[in-house]
């Protein structure tokens, strides 16, 4: 079997994401599943940035610790990571004066850049890099030189001529070494198809479910979804307006929707603090909205480029007094796709705010599927032709009254202040407790629309786990059980309201361990307070990177052991 | 004739508020322009001025202070055919929503936006407004107001506004027909109304307006932009009315329209497998 990671390291501008994003297409198109994680700093030149590739003949849905092979576009690159590379691995490029006597791996120093002026220009330092990393792996000259060629098609033959020569270069240093040894490379009988990261996802989803407009202030990790939809503006008709800050990025997707567009908008938590006052105002309005946080490690501005999971407690309680919202948390890019096409639809369905919580290592981790597979109906109650005499907030039994939108005859008045039946400001306190029972009591049925979550339970061990975490909790679990233990998932991507039923589920496990990325475990906080199951241990990182699958085992190994 | 924007309410304004005028002569203009009451969609933010679209028969988004700008930016795109009006006061315009003001004007989109400009925040009780007097003494600005009031007209006409005008509430005819033009005018368009509080401005009441207020005449030349920044910056002895500044240009929906081939952003079903399809061979 094939599993084998390949770090790549160097300063911002150089090219980092560039060697990588190649890398995955070739190697998903060499046959093999890839999971790529991004490290970056926020700044636009210099300092340290990597990814880490992992490839495998088999599906891959995280990333792990030991490195076979170590890119370094530069000496602190080596510095920083020779550690990890695993006895046999490789480590190539640029190699640090202090540290070139401690590393494990086997060395191949090639000054990429020296390399790319001899040919011409530094600029072809990279292609260098893949030319040599390729020969490592042992990926067939052919099938990447096509890719560059395709990846340069636009500049011209002269520089798809010079790129091939410096890839034919990087291959020619490596000489006759080989990661791979002796060992041989078995195409996976259904080979991948297509490698996403979780923002196109975020994007794809929306573009299926029929988004028509798209209102954000850039901000890490979720400016992404905004590059996606842009990129499909002029071809579907969606408008996607960069507002001035995250206030007018709310209002304007609630205007739109008011208007009849399906609207979202998308941020991360320093941005969803100013959006909270549009939150409120979709509920009292009970304006359909899809709200996208992907989450960082903050409070403030925090660490912009890393990931977090701890705006869970923030996002179900955000904006005064009590009203109704659905949150999600994918689980993958596949899983996005889905999530945000219900998210549409219940946002319509209830009149209610949808939030979907992302995270910086969904929003940038790459995962190669076979398939991609939409299950999640694209559902749109249509809007209803009112007339003359139409009450926006009509009294129903179930709280939600005929939406119909401005244009037709009937006259839509929606109102922040609390209004009666037909939208208008009232001061009448019995009015105003009909129509806050009448939001409210949207509630008892949103309780049971929500999934149960993913269950798969074990006879040691249960992992509890939310968001993004889904993949390293099921990785995790196959390394356990090859150590003899038996672990559990219980994963939620519907978080809120939390669906029916998990108490007898939560009662029923052994040894309950919630993995999540913050500090107090949020999850579990949550679940024991609703269900009054305690729930023990929790294991928990809050270092703006996520649980990487050997680490994560360990310290499973580690809580069950004490147990 | 009945005017098929009148609509019964109770009505929370003080009695002599200029609201009243105001509310006359926006009712009187659009039956005027004969639209019908569906067309229309009034945007409006929080304070006593924002409560108008309560009081005519219109489609109506209340939002929150100082955000109704972005709102009827929002709803104008969505659906090019409705005739959208943001109006407010001077503290939700101006204070709370001054960056979505801005930042509107550069975008130019097709909507009109009304601002009930009574130097003086009414509904949480007489503090300073950004269009106070410096020296405005409230039960907050105990030492008379410490910063210079905030100039509308300027602002926009510096930002190259579409259209740009400042009324009366103590003249509805002429505010009438400023507004006519306003709300026909394709592009973003200001109407800054001059509007005396009876109950917390004492200083700039319906006399002293009328002492000082002229409308620029026909030799007024509107798309002269140096001349219009000249004429905003008049104030105190003479305050000058009327249109300030004319600049027709390509509205944001008109540029956006003309680069996608979809009339609206309303309901659009999109085949799932169809799009997935085509989709996916991106990510290959």
């Amino acid at each position: 079997m094939v599993d084998r990671t390949v770090k790549i390291g160097g300063a911002a501008g150089q090219g980092v994401q560039t060697v990588a994003e190649i890398l995955s297409v070739i190697l998903r198109r060499s046959g093999y599943y890839v999971f790529s994680l991004e490290d970056y700093q926020s700044r636009i030149r210099g300092g340290h940035t990597f990814t880490q590739i992992r490839f495998a003949n088999q599906p891959v849905h995280a990333a792990k610790k030991s490195i076979d092979l170590l890119v370094c576009l530069d000496s602190l690159t080596h510095e920083l990571h020779h550690s990890e590379v695993a006895p046999q691995g490789f480590i190539l490029g640029h190699v640090s004066p202090q540290e070139s006597s401690a590393s494990l791996g086997r060395l191949i120093a090639i000054d990429f850049e020296k390399e790319a002026v001899n040919l011409g220009d530094r600029i072809f330092a990279n292609t260098v890099a893949i030319g040599a990393l390729s020969r490592l792996l042992g990926l067939a000259p052919q099938r990447v030189e096509d890719y560059l060629a395709q990846v340069f098609s636009k500049k011209g033959q002269e520089v798809i001529e010079k790129n091939i020569a410096a890839f034919r270069r990087g291959a020619e240093l490596v000489g006759e070494n080989k990661l791979f040894g002796e060992e041989t490379i078995d195409p996976p009988e259904n080979p991948p198809r297509f490698l996403l990261d979780g923002n196109q996802a975020l994007g794809l989803g929306a573009l299926l479910a029929g988004c028509t407009f798209y209102s954000a202030y850039p901000m890490t990790p979720s400016t992404g979804i905004m590059n996606s939809l842009a990129s499909k503006a002029k071809e579907y008709g969606i408008l996607v307006e960069q507002a001035e800050d995250e206030i007018a990025a709310i209002n304007m997707a609630l205007g739109a929707s008011y208007a009849g567009a399906r609207a979202m908008t998308g941020t991360s938590g320093g941005g969803f603090c100013l959006m909270v006052e549009g939150l409120g105002l979709a509920a009292m309005t009970e304006t359909p909205i899809v709200i996208v946080n992907g989450q960082r490690p903050g409070p403030s501005t925090g660490l912009p480029t890393r990931t977090s999971q701890a705006d869970l407690h923030f996002v179900i309680h955000a904006s005064h007094d009590e009203f109704p919202r659905f949150v999600f948390a994918p689980r993958d890019p596949q899983d996005a796709i889905n999530l945000v096409i219900r998210a549409f639809s219940l946002a319509e369905q209830y009149q209610v705010p949808v939030i979907v919580l992302s995270d910086q290592y969904l929003a940038d981790s790459k995962v190669a599927y076979q398939d991609v597979v939409v299950t999640e109906p694209v559902k749109r109650p249509l809007p209803v032709d009112g007339q003359e005499e139409y009450c926006r907030y009509a009294l129903t039994p179930s709280g939600v009254s005929p939406r119909a939108i401005p244009g037709g005859k009937a006259l839509v008045v929606v109102d922040s202040d609390e209004h009666d039946e037909c939208g208008h400001l009232t001061e009448d306190l019995t009015i105003r407790v009909r129509m806050h029972e009448k939001r409210m009591k949207k509630w008892e049925a949103m309780k049971r629309e929500t999934r149960l979550p993913f269950t798969m339970v074990g006879r040691d061990v249960n992992l509890i786990g939310w968001g993004s975490t889904w993949g390293v909790l099921w990785e995790t679990r196959k390394e356990l059980a090859r150590k003899g233990i038996e672990a559990g998932i219980i994963h939620f991507n519907e978080l809120w309201p939390l669906p029916q039923g998990l108490r007898d589920i939560l009662r029923s496990l052994v040894s309950p361990i919630v993995v999540e990325h913050n500090y107090t475990g949020q999850l579990a906080e949550l679940l024991e307070q609703e269900t009054g199951v305690e729930l023990g241990e929790r294991i928990t990182r809050y270092d703006g990177r996520p649980f990487l699958i050997e680490e994560l085992c360990a310290r499973v190994e580690e809580v069950w052991g004490r147990g | 004739m009945d005017n098929p924007f009148d609509l019964s309410s109770d009505i929370a304004w003080c009695p002599g508020c200029g609201n009243f005028a105001i509310l006359k002569a926006l009712k009187s203009t659009l039956s005027e322009l004969n639209y019908e009451p569906h067309e229309v969609v009034l945007v409006s933010g929080i304070g006593q001025a924002a409560k108008i679209p309560h009081y005519l028969r219109v489609n109506v988004f209340n939002g929150l202070h100082g955000r109704s700008i972005p709102v009827a930016f929002a709803v104008k795109s969505a659906n090019p055919r409705l005739v959208v009006i943001a109006e407010s006061g001077d503290g939700c315009m101006y204070g709370e929503g001054g960056n979505h003001f801005v930042h509107a004007i550069r975008r130019n989109p097709d909507i009109t936006v009304i601002v009930h400009n009574n130097q003086v925040y009414g509904l949480t009780k007489g503090q300073a407004s950004p269009t106070s007097e410096e020296g405005f003494v409230s039960k907050v600005q105990t030492l008379g107001s410490l910063s210079a009031p905030f100039n509308p007209l300027s602002i926009a006409i510096a930002q190259d506004a579409s259209f740009v005008a400042r009324g009366f509430a103590g003249d509805i005819e002429k505010l009438k027909e400023i507004l006519k033009q306003a709300i026909t005018w394709p592009g973003f368009a200001l109407v800054d109304v001059l509007q005396p509080c009876v109950t917390f401005n004492r200083v700039n009441t319906y006399t002293w307006y009328r002492e000082r207020a002229y409308y620029l005449d026909v030799q007024y030349d509107p798309e002269d932009r140096v001349k219009a920044f000249e004429k905003s910056l008049e104030w105190g002895e003479k305050i000058p009315l009327g249109i300030f500044y004319r600049h027709r240009k390509p509205t944001y929906q008109e540029k956006f329209y003309a680069l996608v081939s979809y009339p609206h952003l309303l309901y659009r079903e999109r085949a799932v497998e169809e799009v997935l399809d085509r989709e996916l061979q991106y990510f290959q």
